[in-house]
Protein backbone atom coordinates (compact mmCIF):
# COMPACT_ATOMS: atom_id res chain seq x y z
CA UNK A 1 0.00 0.00 0.00
CA UNK A 2 1.15 3.33 -0.39
CA UNK A 3 2.16 5.73 2.11
CA UNK A 4 -1.08 7.58 2.59
CA UNK A 5 -1.06 8.88 5.93
CA UNK A 6 2.98 10.24 6.60
CA UNK A 7 3.28 11.90 3.06
CA UNK A 8 4.16 15.24 5.29
CA UNK A 9 3.72 16.01 9.16
CA UNK A 10 0.48 18.05 9.86
CA UNK A 11 1.46 19.48 13.36
CA UNK A 12 -1.57 21.23 14.00
CA UNK A 13 -1.10 21.10 17.70
CA UNK A 14 1.71 23.64 17.51
CA UNK A 15 1.26 26.55 19.70
CA UNK A 16 3.51 27.87 16.82
CA UNK A 17 1.83 27.44 13.52
CA UNK A 18 3.96 25.15 11.38
CA UNK A 19 1.57 23.19 9.47
CA UNK A 20 2.61 21.54 6.51
CA UNK A 21 0.08 19.87 4.74
CA UNK A 22 -1.15 16.02 5.07
CA UNK A 23 -3.88 14.12 4.59
CA UNK A 24 -6.90 14.95 6.16
CA UNK A 25 -8.64 11.12 6.12
CA UNK A 26 -6.61 7.86 5.63
CA UNK A 27 -7.88 7.07 1.98
CA UNK A 28 -8.36 3.40 2.62
CA UNK A 29 -10.48 2.79 5.47
CA UNK A 30 -8.52 1.72 8.59
CA UNK A 31 -5.38 2.54 7.24
CA UNK A 32 -2.46 3.38 9.87
CA UNK A 33 -0.03 5.78 9.37
CA UNK A 34 2.36 2.07 9.21
CA UNK A 35 0.60 1.53 5.86
CA UNK A 36 -1.72 -1.26 6.00
CA UNK A 37 -2.63 -3.78 3.57
CA UNK A 38 -5.71 -2.54 1.68
CA UNK A 39 -7.91 -4.41 2.73
CA UNK A 40 -8.16 -7.39 4.92
CA UNK A 41 -10.92 -10.22 4.78
CA UNK A 42 -11.72 -9.41 8.58
CA UNK A 43 -12.23 -5.25 7.46
CA UNK A 44 -14.44 -6.82 4.78
CA UNK A 45 -16.57 -8.85 6.66
CA UNK A 46 -17.04 -5.69 9.64
CA UNK A 47 -17.93 -3.46 6.87
CA UNK A 48 -20.55 -6.18 5.47
CA UNK A 49 -21.74 -6.25 9.36
CA UNK A 50 -22.35 -2.40 9.23
CA UNK A 51 -23.99 -2.24 5.90
CA UNK A 52 -26.28 -5.09 7.03
CA UNK A 53 -26.94 -3.05 10.33
CA UNK A 54 -27.70 0.46 8.43
CA UNK A 55 -29.88 -1.07 5.95
CA UNK A 56 -32.33 -2.79 8.49
CA UNK A 57 -35.62 -1.36 8.49
CA UNK A 58 -35.27 -0.31 12.28
CA UNK A 59 -31.13 -0.30 12.76
CA UNK A 60 -30.17 -1.67 16.06
CA UNK A 61 -28.43 1.41 17.43
CA UNK A 62 -27.07 -0.67 20.47
CA UNK A 63 -25.65 -2.87 17.87
CA UNK A 64 -24.15 0.09 15.41
CA UNK A 65 -22.61 1.57 18.80
CA UNK A 66 -20.85 -1.93 19.77
CA UNK A 67 -19.66 -1.88 16.18
CA UNK A 68 -18.33 1.71 15.72
CA UNK A 69 -16.80 1.77 18.81
CA UNK A 70 -13.52 0.06 17.63
CA UNK A 71 -13.62 2.27 14.81
CA UNK A 72 -15.93 2.86 11.47
CA UNK A 73 -15.19 2.10 8.32
CA UNK A 74 -14.84 5.03 5.76
CA UNK A 75 -17.57 3.89 2.93
CA UNK A 76 -19.66 3.80 5.74
CA UNK A 77 -18.63 6.45 8.38
CA UNK A 78 -20.95 9.15 7.06
CA UNK A 79 -23.88 7.79 7.89
CA UNK A 80 -23.03 5.91 10.80
CA UNK A 81 -21.93 9.18 12.22
CA UNK A 82 -25.57 10.89 11.67
CA UNK A 83 -26.93 7.91 13.31
CA UNK A 84 -24.76 7.83 16.21
CA UNK A 85 -25.39 11.81 16.67
CA UNK A 86 -29.01 10.93 16.91
CA UNK A 87 -29.40 13.40 13.93
CA UNK A 88 -30.92 10.36 11.87
CA UNK A 89 -34.11 8.15 13.02
CA UNK A 90 -32.97 4.23 13.60
CA UNK A 91 -36.35 3.40 11.36
CA UNK A 92 -35.03 3.43 7.46
CA UNK A 93 -38.53 4.79 6.55
CA UNK A 94 -38.30 8.03 8.36
CA UNK A 95 -34.70 8.69 7.57
CA UNK A 96 -35.52 10.82 4.16
CA UNK A 97 -38.00 12.77 5.29
CA UNK A 98 -36.02 13.91 8.55
CA UNK A 99 -33.06 14.85 6.41
CA UNK A 100 -35.29 16.71 4.32
CA UNK A 101 -37.10 18.27 7.19
CA UNK A 102 -34.12 19.22 9.06
CA UNK A 103 -32.05 20.77 6.27
CA UNK A 104 -34.74 22.94 4.77
CA UNK A 105 -35.45 24.14 8.98
CA UNK A 106 -31.14 25.23 8.79
CA UNK A 107 -32.23 26.94 5.86
CA UNK A 108 -35.36 28.18 7.50
CA UNK A 109 -32.65 30.03 9.98
CA UNK A 110 -30.73 31.19 7.65
CA UNK A 111 -33.01 32.75 5.78
CA UNK A 112 -34.30 34.40 8.88
CA UNK A 113 -31.17 35.31 10.98
CA UNK A 114 -28.06 35.38 8.82
CA UNK A 115 -29.08 39.02 7.91
CA UNK A 116 -29.02 40.00 11.06
CA UNK A 117 -25.15 39.41 11.45
CA UNK A 118 -24.10 42.81 10.84
CA UNK A 119 -26.50 44.87 13.08
CA UNK A 120 -25.40 45.92 16.44
CA UNK A 121 -26.22 42.90 19.02
CA UNK A 122 -24.60 40.51 16.88
CA UNK A 123 -21.89 42.28 15.42
CA UNK A 124 -19.05 40.91 17.32
CA UNK A 125 -20.46 37.47 17.15
CA UNK A 126 -19.95 37.59 13.66
CA UNK A 127 -16.93 39.39 13.52
CA UNK A 128 -14.61 36.98 15.90
CA UNK A 129 -16.39 34.08 13.68
CA UNK A 130 -15.41 36.08 10.40
CA UNK A 131 -11.54 36.45 11.62
CA UNK A 132 -11.05 33.30 13.09
CA UNK A 133 -12.48 31.09 9.62
CA UNK A 134 -9.78 32.17 7.52
CA UNK A 135 -7.26 30.83 9.81
CA UNK A 136 -9.52 27.96 11.32
CA UNK A 137 -7.15 25.20 8.78
CA UNK A 138 -4.72 27.47 7.11
CA UNK A 139 -2.47 25.97 4.24
CA UNK A 140 -4.87 23.69 3.62
CA UNK A 141 -6.66 24.38 0.21
CA UNK A 142 -10.18 23.15 0.44
CA UNK A 143 -10.52 25.46 3.76
CA UNK A 144 -9.20 28.70 2.13
CA UNK A 145 -12.24 27.96 -0.82
CA UNK A 146 -14.46 30.93 -0.31
CA UNK A 147 -17.61 28.71 -0.30
CA UNK A 148 -16.44 26.46 1.91
CA UNK A 149 -15.38 29.06 4.27
CA UNK A 150 -19.17 30.43 3.55
CA UNK A 151 -20.41 27.30 5.07
CA UNK A 152 -18.18 27.40 7.77
CA UNK A 153 -19.27 30.81 8.83
CA UNK A 154 -23.51 30.27 8.73
CA UNK A 155 -23.06 27.19 10.93
CA UNK A 156 -21.22 29.00 13.39
CA UNK A 157 -23.06 32.03 13.46
CA UNK A 158 -26.21 30.08 13.25
CA UNK A 159 -25.16 28.16 16.34
CA UNK A 160 -23.86 30.93 18.47
CA UNK A 161 -27.01 33.40 18.04
CA UNK A 162 -28.89 30.13 18.84
CA UNK A 163 -27.19 29.26 22.23
CA UNK A 164 -26.50 32.52 23.30
CA UNK A 165 -25.92 31.44 26.69
CA UNK A 166 -22.16 30.59 25.36
CA UNK A 167 -22.47 32.04 21.99
CA UNK A 168 -19.39 31.62 19.81
CA UNK A 169 -16.30 30.57 21.45
CA UNK A 170 -12.63 30.24 19.28
CA UNK A 171 -12.33 26.66 19.89
CA UNK A 172 -15.69 25.65 18.79
CA UNK A 173 -14.96 26.57 14.75
CA UNK A 174 -12.84 23.67 14.82
CA UNK A 175 -15.53 21.25 16.20
CA UNK A 176 -17.24 21.50 12.58
CA UNK A 177 -14.50 20.27 10.75
CA UNK A 178 -14.40 16.17 11.13
CA UNK A 179 -18.50 16.86 10.31
CA UNK A 180 -17.76 18.61 7.17
CA UNK A 181 -14.88 16.77 5.55
CA UNK A 182 -17.01 13.25 7.03
CA UNK A 183 -20.01 14.48 5.11
CA UNK A 184 -18.31 15.60 2.06
CA UNK A 185 -15.65 12.40 1.85
CA UNK A 186 -19.41 10.68 0.22
CA UNK A 187 -19.00 12.97 -2.79
CA UNK A 188 -15.33 12.73 -3.21
CA UNK A 189 -12.72 10.22 -4.21
CA UNK A 190 -9.84 11.79 -4.16
CA UNK A 191 -8.34 13.44 -1.47
CA UNK A 192 -10.54 15.63 0.39
CA UNK A 193 -7.96 18.60 1.44
CA UNK A 194 -7.80 19.25 -2.38
CA UNK A 195 -11.15 18.88 -3.44
CA UNK A 196 -12.44 22.28 -5.07
CA UNK A 197 -16.26 22.01 -3.76
CA UNK A 198 -17.51 24.27 -7.31
CA UNK A 199 -17.15 20.40 -8.56
CA UNK A 200 -20.46 19.63 -6.14
CA UNK A 201 -24.15 20.90 -7.10
CA UNK A 202 -25.40 23.01 -5.03
CA UNK A 203 -27.92 20.54 -3.05
CA UNK A 204 -25.11 18.85 -2.35
CA UNK A 205 -23.18 20.89 -0.84
CA UNK A 206 -26.97 22.53 1.46
CA UNK A 207 -26.70 18.77 2.28
CA UNK A 208 -23.25 18.66 3.91
CA UNK A 209 -23.94 22.15 5.55
CA UNK A 210 -26.87 21.23 7.31
CA UNK A 211 -26.18 17.55 8.35
CA UNK A 212 -22.82 19.43 9.92
CA UNK A 213 -24.64 21.86 11.61
CA UNK A 214 -26.84 19.53 13.17
CA UNK A 215 -24.09 16.99 14.26
CA UNK A 216 -22.18 19.87 15.51
CA UNK A 217 -24.93 21.05 17.45
CA UNK A 218 -25.68 17.40 18.91
CA UNK A 219 -22.01 17.47 20.06
CA UNK A 220 -21.98 20.92 21.78
CA UNK A 221 -25.08 19.60 23.71
CA UNK A 222 -22.79 17.81 25.23
CA UNK A 223 -20.23 20.16 25.99
CA UNK A 224 -21.85 22.95 26.00
CA UNK A 225 -20.78 23.97 29.64
CA UNK A 226 -17.29 24.56 28.09
CA UNK A 227 -17.99 27.27 26.70
CA UNK A 228 -20.46 29.11 29.04
CA UNK A 229 -19.24 32.05 30.93
CA UNK A 230 -15.98 31.24 32.78
CA UNK A 231 -15.76 28.11 30.70
CA UNK A 232 -17.32 25.96 34.00
CA UNK A 233 -16.99 22.80 32.25
CA UNK A 234 -13.38 23.00 31.46
CA UNK A 235 -12.53 24.49 34.59
CA UNK A 236 -14.08 20.97 36.28
CA UNK A 237 -12.55 18.97 33.51
CA UNK A 238 -9.24 20.21 34.47
CA UNK A 239 -9.67 19.57 38.09
CA UNK A 240 -11.23 16.21 37.44
CA UNK A 241 -7.73 15.38 35.09
CA UNK A 242 -5.65 16.53 37.60
CA UNK A 243 -7.23 13.71 40.23
CA UNK A 244 -7.42 11.60 38.35
CA UNK A 245 -3.28 11.60 36.96
CA UNK A 246 -2.47 11.95 40.93
CA UNK A 247 -4.23 8.38 41.26
CA UNK A 248 -3.05 6.36 38.10
CA UNK A 249 0.44 8.08 38.05
CA UNK A 250 2.05 9.77 41.01
CA UNK A 251 4.99 10.12 39.38
CA UNK A 252 4.43 12.08 36.38
CA UNK A 253 2.03 13.98 39.09
CA UNK A 254 4.63 14.99 41.61
CA UNK A 255 6.99 15.95 38.57
CA UNK A 256 4.26 18.49 37.33
CA UNK A 257 4.09 19.86 40.73
CA UNK A 258 7.84 19.85 41.34
CA UNK A 259 8.33 21.87 38.30
CA UNK A 260 5.23 23.92 39.22
CA UNK A 261 3.60 22.95 36.26
CA UNK A 262 -0.16 23.60 36.56
CA UNK A 263 -2.32 21.21 34.49
CA UNK A 264 -4.71 24.33 33.25
CA UNK A 265 -1.43 25.55 31.40
CA UNK A 266 -1.43 22.43 29.06
CA UNK A 267 -4.72 20.71 29.45
CA UNK A 268 -7.06 23.95 29.05
CA UNK A 269 -6.48 23.36 25.17
CA UNK A 270 -7.28 19.40 25.40
CA UNK A 271 -10.51 19.70 26.85
CA UNK A 272 -11.79 23.61 24.81
CA UNK A 273 -10.76 21.94 21.87
CA UNK A 274 -11.23 18.13 22.38
CA UNK A 275 -7.87 17.33 21.56
CA UNK A 276 -7.70 18.48 18.26
CA UNK A 277 -4.84 20.79 18.40
CA UNK A 278 -3.14 18.04 19.76
CA UNK A 279 -3.68 15.49 16.66
CA UNK A 280 -3.73 15.07 13.57
CA UNK A 281 -7.36 15.34 12.02
CA UNK A 282 -7.09 11.53 10.63
CA UNK A 283 -6.90 10.49 14.54
CA UNK A 284 -9.69 13.09 15.86
CA UNK A 285 -12.34 11.32 13.18
CA UNK A 286 -11.33 8.16 14.22
CA UNK A 287 -11.38 9.10 17.94
CA UNK A 288 -15.24 10.31 16.97
CA UNK A 289 -16.31 7.16 16.15
CA UNK A 290 -15.41 5.95 19.29
CA UNK A 291 -16.96 9.30 21.40
CA UNK A 292 -20.33 8.74 19.20
CA UNK A 293 -20.52 5.16 20.28
CA UNK A 294 -19.86 5.79 24.43
CA UNK A 295 -22.35 7.45 26.76
CA UNK A 296 -21.31 10.66 27.20
CA UNK A 297 -18.04 10.47 24.54
CA UNK A 298 -17.32 14.12 24.51
CA UNK A 299 -17.53 14.95 28.05
CA UNK A 300 -17.17 12.45 30.58
CA UNK A 301 -15.08 10.18 28.62
CA UNK A 302 -12.79 12.68 26.59
CA UNK A 303 -11.24 12.72 30.35
CA UNK A 304 -9.99 9.41 30.64
CA UNK A 305 -8.74 9.52 27.06
CA UNK A 306 -6.79 13.15 28.22
CA UNK A 307 -5.47 11.01 31.08
CA UNK A 308 -4.51 8.33 28.82
CA UNK A 309 -2.96 10.50 26.41
CA UNK A 310 -1.27 12.43 29.26
CA UNK A 311 0.53 9.14 30.47
CA UNK A 312 1.40 7.91 26.96
CA UNK A 313 4.11 10.58 27.26
CA UNK A 314 5.02 9.76 30.89
CA UNK A 315 8.54 8.83 29.80
CA UNK A 316 9.72 11.87 27.69
CA UNK A 317 7.57 14.15 30.62
CA UNK A 318 9.90 12.67 33.53
CA UNK A 319 13.22 13.22 31.20
CA UNK A 320 12.23 17.16 31.25
CA UNK A 321 13.81 18.54 34.16
CA UNK A 322 12.38 21.88 33.76
CA UNK A 323 9.37 23.90 33.49
CA UNK A 324 10.17 25.82 30.60
CA UNK A 325 11.03 21.94 28.59
CA UNK A 326 8.03 20.31 30.18
CA UNK A 327 5.80 23.13 29.39
CA UNK A 328 7.32 23.29 25.32
CA UNK A 329 6.79 19.34 24.78
CA UNK A 330 3.58 19.40 26.53
CA UNK A 331 2.28 22.06 23.83
CA UNK A 332 3.98 20.16 21.10
CA UNK A 333 3.29 16.28 21.32
CA UNK A 334 4.79 14.56 18.25
CA UNK A 335 1.90 12.94 17.49
CA UNK A 336 2.26 14.14 13.68
CA UNK A 337 2.68 10.20 12.65
CA UNK A 338 0.22 8.74 14.12
CA UNK A 339 -2.75 7.08 12.35
CA UNK A 340 -5.50 4.21 13.84
CA UNK A 341 -3.31 1.89 15.69
CA UNK A 342 -2.12 4.66 18.27
CA UNK A 343 -5.78 5.32 18.87
CA UNK A 344 -6.65 2.25 19.47
CA UNK A 345 -4.30 1.98 21.87
CA UNK A 346 -5.04 5.30 23.67
CA UNK A 347 -8.89 4.31 23.51
CA UNK A 348 -8.32 0.77 25.42
CA UNK A 349 -6.43 2.25 27.78
CA UNK A 350 -8.57 4.86 28.64
CA UNK A 351 -11.61 2.48 28.88
CA UNK A 352 -9.62 0.38 31.25
CA UNK A 353 -9.11 3.66 33.21
CA UNK A 354 -12.78 4.76 32.98
CA UNK A 355 -13.39 1.07 34.33
CA UNK A 356 -11.02 0.76 37.03
CA UNK A 357 -12.20 4.40 38.61
CA UNK A 358 -16.11 4.15 37.81
CA UNK A 359 -17.30 2.27 40.60
CA UNK A 360 -14.54 2.91 42.86
CA UNK A 361 -15.84 5.17 45.78
CA UNK A 362 -12.18 6.02 47.09
CA UNK A 363 -10.57 6.57 43.38
CA UNK A 364 -11.78 9.26 40.97
CA UNK A 365 -15.56 10.13 40.94
CA UNK A 366 -16.89 12.35 38.40
CA UNK B 1 13.59 38.71 40.23
CA UNK B 2 14.50 36.98 42.99
CA UNK B 3 17.76 34.82 44.01
CA UNK B 4 18.04 31.32 44.19
CA UNK B 5 20.13 29.10 44.01
CA UNK B 6 22.55 31.07 43.45
CA UNK B 7 25.99 29.44 45.66
CA UNK B 8 27.52 32.48 45.90
CA UNK B 9 30.73 31.86 44.07
CA UNK B 10 32.42 34.59 42.64
CA UNK B 11 31.86 33.13 38.98
CA UNK B 12 28.56 33.97 39.17
CA UNK B 13 28.46 37.67 40.02
CA UNK B 14 29.78 38.37 36.68
CA UNK B 15 27.66 36.74 34.42
CA UNK B 16 23.86 36.17 36.18
CA UNK B 17 20.81 34.85 34.37
CA UNK B 18 17.60 36.57 34.90
CA UNK B 19 14.71 34.72 33.75
CA UNK B 20 11.15 36.59 33.31
CA UNK B 21 7.66 35.96 32.26
CA UNK B 22 6.55 37.88 29.74
CA UNK B 23 2.56 37.68 28.81
CA UNK B 24 1.54 39.09 25.32
CA UNK B 25 -1.55 40.26 25.88
CA UNK B 26 -4.67 42.24 23.30
CA UNK B 27 -7.45 41.69 21.02
CA UNK B 28 -8.37 39.04 18.57
CA UNK B 29 -6.14 38.82 15.82
CA UNK B 30 -3.77 42.19 16.19
CA UNK B 31 -0.97 39.69 15.89
CA UNK B 32 0.25 38.17 19.08
CA UNK B 33 1.25 34.79 18.11
CA UNK B 34 2.70 36.26 14.92
CA UNK B 35 4.75 38.43 16.81
CA UNK B 36 6.12 35.63 19.45
CA UNK B 37 6.32 33.64 16.11
CA UNK B 38 8.85 36.34 14.25
CA UNK B 39 10.50 36.98 17.37
CA UNK B 40 10.88 32.72 17.91
CA UNK B 41 11.52 31.75 14.45
CA UNK B 42 12.30 34.41 12.56
CA UNK B 43 9.33 33.77 10.21
CA UNK B 44 5.86 34.66 9.64
CA UNK B 45 2.90 32.41 9.69
CA UNK B 46 -0.05 32.51 9.28
CA UNK B 47 -1.57 31.38 12.95
CA UNK B 48 -4.61 29.53 14.29
CA UNK B 49 -6.42 31.22 17.01
CA UNK B 50 -4.83 30.87 19.91
CA UNK B 51 -7.00 28.86 22.65
CA UNK B 52 -5.64 29.23 26.34
CA UNK B 53 -2.25 29.92 25.88
CA UNK B 54 0.83 29.48 23.90
CA UNK B 55 4.40 28.92 25.91
CA UNK B 56 8.07 30.14 24.62
CA UNK B 57 11.02 30.66 25.93
CA UNK B 58 13.77 33.23 24.56
CA UNK B 59 17.37 33.36 25.70
CA UNK B 60 19.28 36.59 25.36
CA UNK B 61 22.61 36.67 25.71
CA UNK B 62 24.18 40.18 26.78
CA UNK B 63 27.20 41.25 27.93
CA UNK B 64 26.11 41.76 31.57
CA UNK B 65 23.54 38.93 32.11
CA UNK B 66 21.48 36.18 29.97
CA UNK B 67 18.02 36.99 30.00
CA UNK B 68 15.78 34.07 29.37
CA UNK B 69 12.48 35.06 28.47
CA UNK B 70 9.30 32.96 29.46
CA UNK B 71 7.03 34.10 26.72
CA UNK B 72 2.98 33.75 27.69
CA UNK B 73 1.17 34.47 24.48
CA UNK B 74 -2.51 34.52 25.54
CA UNK B 75 -5.97 34.17 23.62
CA UNK B 76 -7.36 37.04 22.64
CA UNK B 77 -11.00 36.60 22.31
CA UNK B 78 -12.71 37.62 25.64
CA UNK B 79 -14.26 34.94 26.25
CA UNK B 80 -10.99 33.30 27.29
CA UNK B 81 -10.94 36.55 30.10
CA UNK B 82 -12.21 34.42 32.92
CA UNK B 83 -8.70 32.25 32.47
CA UNK B 84 -6.65 34.68 30.76
CA UNK B 85 -5.93 36.22 34.64
CA UNK B 86 -4.13 32.88 35.75
CA UNK B 87 -1.70 33.18 32.44
CA UNK B 88 -0.68 36.57 33.24
CA UNK B 89 -0.54 36.15 36.75
CA UNK B 90 3.35 36.49 38.64
CA UNK B 91 4.66 38.24 35.14
CA UNK B 92 7.39 40.38 34.87
CA UNK B 93 6.65 42.25 31.83
CA UNK B 94 3.51 42.59 29.43
CA UNK B 95 3.03 43.73 25.57
CA UNK B 96 -0.07 45.22 24.99
CA UNK B 97 -0.25 44.62 21.62
CA UNK B 98 -2.94 46.27 18.81
CA UNK B 99 -3.26 46.44 15.68
CA UNK B 100 -2.90 49.64 14.20
CA UNK B 101 -5.65 49.37 11.37
CA UNK B 102 -8.10 48.73 14.23
CA UNK B 103 -8.92 51.65 16.87
CA UNK B 104 -10.71 49.74 18.82
CA UNK B 105 -8.19 47.25 19.45
CA UNK B 106 -6.26 50.48 20.86
CA UNK B 107 -8.97 50.60 23.36
CA UNK B 108 -8.79 47.09 24.36
CA UNK B 109 -5.13 47.70 25.23
CA UNK B 110 -5.96 50.31 27.56
CA UNK B 111 -8.07 48.28 29.02
CA UNK B 112 -5.82 45.57 29.12
CA UNK B 113 -3.59 48.07 31.19
CA UNK B 114 -6.43 49.04 33.69
CA UNK B 115 -6.04 45.39 34.30
CA UNK B 116 -2.68 45.22 35.02
CA UNK B 117 -2.42 48.42 37.09
CA UNK B 118 -5.40 46.56 39.75
CA UNK B 119 -3.38 43.62 39.93
CA UNK B 120 0.46 45.10 39.68
CA UNK B 121 1.88 47.90 41.50
CA UNK B 122 3.57 50.16 39.14
CA UNK B 123 7.24 49.11 39.51
CA UNK B 124 6.29 45.46 39.56
CA UNK B 125 5.77 44.97 36.29
CA UNK B 126 7.55 46.79 32.94
CA UNK B 127 4.60 47.03 30.27
CA UNK B 128 5.25 48.11 26.54
CA UNK B 129 2.55 49.25 24.11
CA UNK B 130 2.84 47.50 20.95
CA UNK B 131 0.84 49.11 17.82
CA UNK B 132 1.75 45.75 15.46
CA UNK B 133 1.34 45.71 11.20
CA UNK B 134 2.83 48.47 10.41
CA UNK B 135 2.81 46.72 6.65
CA UNK B 136 -1.02 47.77 6.58
CA UNK B 137 0.20 51.35 6.71
CA UNK B 138 -2.55 52.28 3.73
CA UNK B 139 -4.90 50.94 6.29
CA UNK B 140 -3.85 52.67 9.09
CA UNK B 141 -6.29 54.13 11.50
CA UNK B 142 -4.05 54.68 14.48
CA UNK B 143 -1.28 57.21 14.01
CA UNK B 144 1.78 56.71 15.49
CA UNK B 145 1.29 59.31 17.53
CA UNK B 146 -1.46 58.75 19.10
CA UNK B 147 0.05 55.58 20.45
CA UNK B 148 3.09 56.81 21.60
CA UNK B 149 1.65 60.17 23.31
CA UNK B 150 -0.92 57.54 25.54
CA UNK B 151 2.39 55.22 26.69
CA UNK B 152 3.73 58.52 27.74
CA UNK B 153 1.44 59.41 29.85
CA UNK B 154 1.72 55.95 31.30
CA UNK B 155 5.49 55.61 31.52
CA UNK B 156 4.71 52.50 29.28
CA UNK B 157 7.53 51.81 26.76
CA UNK B 158 6.22 52.41 22.89
CA UNK B 159 6.98 50.84 19.95
CA UNK B 160 5.41 49.84 16.36
CA UNK B 161 6.44 47.16 14.90
CA UNK B 162 5.78 44.59 12.42
CA UNK B 163 5.54 40.88 12.48
CA UNK B 164 5.10 40.33 8.94
CA UNK B 165 7.60 42.32 7.62
CA UNK B 166 10.01 42.23 10.79
CA UNK B 167 9.69 45.71 11.77
CA UNK B 168 11.02 46.31 15.01
CA UNK B 169 10.23 42.96 16.29
CA UNK B 170 13.11 41.84 17.80
CA UNK B 171 13.54 45.31 19.39
CA UNK B 172 10.45 45.68 21.29
CA UNK B 173 11.11 42.24 23.26
CA UNK B 174 15.12 43.63 23.96
CA UNK B 175 13.77 46.89 24.94
CA UNK B 176 11.74 45.20 27.30
CA UNK B 177 14.58 42.76 28.36
CA UNK B 178 16.65 46.28 28.86
CA UNK B 179 14.12 47.71 31.20
CA UNK B 180 13.61 44.66 33.35
CA UNK B 181 17.52 44.54 33.73
CA UNK B 182 17.68 48.05 34.58
CA UNK B 183 15.21 47.25 37.28
CA UNK B 184 16.97 44.83 38.57
CA UNK B 185 20.19 47.01 38.52
CA UNK B 186 17.96 49.82 40.42
CA UNK B 187 16.53 47.48 43.26
CA UNK B 188 19.56 45.37 43.83
CA UNK B 189 20.48 46.75 47.05
CA UNK B 190 17.38 47.16 48.27
CA UNK B 191 15.87 43.98 50.01
CA UNK B 192 13.91 41.89 47.95
CA UNK B 193 10.39 42.47 46.73
CA UNK B 194 7.31 41.08 48.86
CA UNK B 195 7.28 37.51 49.27
CA UNK B 196 4.02 37.05 48.39
CA UNK B 197 4.15 33.30 46.71
CA UNK B 198 2.87 32.92 43.28
CA UNK B 199 3.82 30.97 40.19
CA UNK B 200 5.43 33.22 38.36
CA UNK B 201 7.47 34.91 41.02
CA UNK B 202 9.14 31.61 42.44
CA UNK B 203 10.44 30.70 38.97
CA UNK B 204 11.85 34.28 38.50
CA UNK B 205 15.56 33.56 39.60
CA UNK B 206 18.87 34.27 38.86
CA UNK B 207 21.44 31.46 38.23
CA UNK B 208 24.54 30.65 36.05
CA UNK B 209 25.16 30.83 32.73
Amino acid sequence: AEEVCVRTPLQKQQSLPLRPVIPLVARISDQNASGAPPMTVREKTRLEKFRQLLSSHNTDLDELRKCSWPGVPREVRPVTWRLLSGYLPANMERRKLTLQRKREEYFGFIQQYYDSRNEEHHQDTYRQIHIDIPRTNPLIPLFQQPLVQEIFERILFIWAIRHPASGYVQGINDLVTPFFVVFLSEYVEEDVENFDVTNLSQDVLRSIEADSFWCMSKLLDGIQDNYTFAQPGIQKKVKALEELVSRIDEQVHNHFRKYEVEYLQFAFRWMNNLLMRELPLRCTIRLWDTYQSEPEGFSHFHLYVCAAFLIKWRKEILDEEDFQGLLMLLQNLPTIHWGNEEIGLLLAEAYRLKYMFADAPNHYRR
Amino acid sequence: AVQEGAAGGSLERHCPTYIYKVVLLGSTAVGKSSLAYRYMKNDFQESLPTVGCSFFTKIIRMESATVKLEIWDTAGQEKYHSVCHLYYRGAHAALLVYDITNKETLGRAKQWLKELEKEFLHDEIVIALVGNKTDLAEEREVPAEEGEEFARSRSLLFMETSAKSNHQVKDVFMAVALQLLQREAEKAPAPRRGQHVDLGESRARTGCC
